[in-house]
């Protein structure tokens, strides 16, 4: 009852906040003994509200005790009616590698609500409604003589935004699926963690969400996902639009797992993505890798992109890199420590516009809708002299 | 008859892709990258500093912009961010002063800019930070 009140005042502090994007755990792929995303969301290619199966594995499998459902079970809901939140409130310390002293904050992060309405067997309306989240006010440059220009939005109402909005047609949970609407095409380890780089440098980072149709076939140890995307029209009000480059075009993702009586079991994908903007375009493809090895319980996830931006206002092409190698170790149910290795090359012709990043995470789950994050990240930039920066956060999160 | 599953190419996936990592972390330490503000905006600046808490369009952190080749640099030339504080010195931009850390917090902040993209952006702006 006492974890259970600390997990409601947690919530009670993170509803005055602002969002994160949400996406998925790929981790628990596999190490939960669900072998496919969709087992666990309602999303054909995961992320978002999670199903009925994946509450009921929040509380069976992954977390350290409590019941995974509505409300902690409290409430059944009808089952045309599915519903659920997002909350968290998280603490950073940044240290830049340059002569400012390290920055500090608490923010509230994330507050979306979820609600997903299914018409028939087969069709569903799914909305996606939060708070645009915001780390650090504006503070000025005084230092540099440019004086203080806050131009910053203040109230909650316009930070209102609808990442995700779908009209979808599923008639089974294995088989043939298509949706139209706003969320990301299938593409990628799909982390939830957007500072990675393979989210960030992919077109996938926090609120880069397209408008996009997509098809495909989720099977028991394959899946195909198709997709064409375009941005928010410009005319569309603020809470409907996007960041990033703006782009058009399409992407694929195969997935073809190995799964079995074998102590290890896993996945290997392939994935493309085109993106038109009216002055670079971006074409992109790689491969992903996932592991699990029950008895260590330890997974392994791997991502390697290769990216040939081609910016047409320049005359100038580039190519570029970015990868994710990370290993999770799952030593005690509810909880999940993480090593991660990530590259970004930005043009692979010069060798000084690289990045690496270096990333320890651990992930408690103490009650079910409970969660608790410490990651801490090391980045190195460019040459040997420049100066490493580091980050360490603590995320608190309830999901309803 | 039961067919055992396929096995997993994971322990080599690995191995091929932490080769190909390393090969492709190689490079020339030489520049031929355009100082273009097209080129510098929508390989740089865009997906580094118009991420949606900062310069993008819906947030404009401190009035700045970045989300676009013309939004960008006219948030950064109106407010002075490229004009060199001291004429004989080419460092002396703030946009400089700000991606450099010096007194000041860093720009951006998260993921910090390689040397060599700064050292772009100051070739672009002692070019006369022209929007070409």
């Amino acid at each position: 009852m006492r974890r259970l009140l600390l997990c409601l005042l947690v919530a009670g502090v993170g509803t005055v906040g602002f969002a994160r994007g949400a996406a998925a755990y790929p981790q628990f792929q596999f190490s939960s003994g669900t072998n496919k995303c969709s087992q666990c969301h309602f999303s054909p290619a995961g992320t978002g509200l999670i199903s009925s199966w994946g509450r009921s594995e929040s509380g069976d499998t992954i977390s350290m005790a409590g019941d995974g459902g509505f409300l902690h079970g409290a409430v059944t809901l009808p089952s045309w009616l599915a519903l659920g939140a997002d909350i968290r409130f998280a603490g950073v310390r940044n240290d830049d590698g340059g002569q400012a002293a390290p920055q500090s904050a608490w923010f509230p992060m994330q507050a979306d609500l979820y609600s997903r309405f299914a018409f028939s067997d087969a069709f569903s309306l799914y909305l996606e409604g939060g708070v645009r989240g915001e780390t650090r006010p504006s503070s000025g440059f005084a230092n540099t003589g440019i004086g203080n220009i806050n131009y910053d939005f203040s109230t909650v109402a316009d930070r209102f935004i609808t990442r995700e909005h779908y009209l979808m047609w599923r008639p089974s949970a294995t088989g043939p699926y298509a949706r139209v609407g706003r969320f990301f095409a299938p593409y990628g380890l799909r982390f939830v963690e957007h500072v990675y780089f393979v989210r960030r440098f992919t077109g996938y980072n926090l609120y880069e969400e397209t408008y996009t149709a997509s098809g495909g076939y989720v099977g028991d140890d394959w899946e195909l996902h198709l997709s064409a995307f375009t941005p928010p029209p410009s005319s569309f009000p603020d809470p409907l639009q996007s960041v990033g480059s703006r782009e058009s075009g399409g992407a694929a993702y195969y997935e073809k797992r190995f799964i079995g009586e074998s102590p290890v079991v896993g996945a290997v994908a392939v994935q493309a993505r085109i993106g038109v903007a009216s002055e670079e375009a971006r074409y992109q493809g790689g491969v992903i890798g996932k592991a699990w090895v029950e008895p260590a319980k330890l997974l392994f996830l791997g991502e390697a992109d290769l990216i040939r931006q081609q910016v047409t206002a320049a005359s100038f092409g580039q190519d570029q890199f970015v990868s994710y190698s990370g290993l999770s170790w799952f030593p005690i149910r509810g909880l999940m420590a993480s090593l991660a290795y990530e590259r970004f090359q930005e043009n692979m012709s010069v060798s000084t516009t690289g990045r690496n990043a270096y990333d320890l995470q651990i992930n408690v789950f103490p009650y079910a809708h409970c969660e608790a994050v410490l990651l801490g990240r090391l980045m190195t930039v460019g040459q040997a002299s420049q100066p490493a920066s580091n980050l360490l956060m603590l995320q608190l999160h309830y999901y309803l | 008859m039961h067919n055992p599953p396929p096995m997993l190419p994971g322990p080599r996936l690995v191995l091929l892709a932490a080769a190909v990592a390393a090969l492709l972390g190689c490079g020339s330490a030489t520049d031929d990258r355009p100082a273009k503000w097209s080129f510098i905006s929508a390989s740089i600046t865009e997906p580094s500093c118009a991420t949606v808490n900062c310069h993008s369009a819906v947030a404009q952190k401190s009035g700045v912009d970045l989300h676009d080749r013309a939004t960008g640099w006219t948030s950064l030339t109106k407010y002075g961010f490229t004009t060199l504080a001291d004429p004989n010195d080419p460092t002396s931009a703030p946009v400089l002063y700000l991606m450099r850390a010096r007194g000041s917090i860093r720009m951006p902040p998260d993921v910090p800019l390689p040397e060599a993209d700064i050292n772009l952006i100051q070739t672009w702006i002692n070019a006369g930070a022209n929007n070409d």
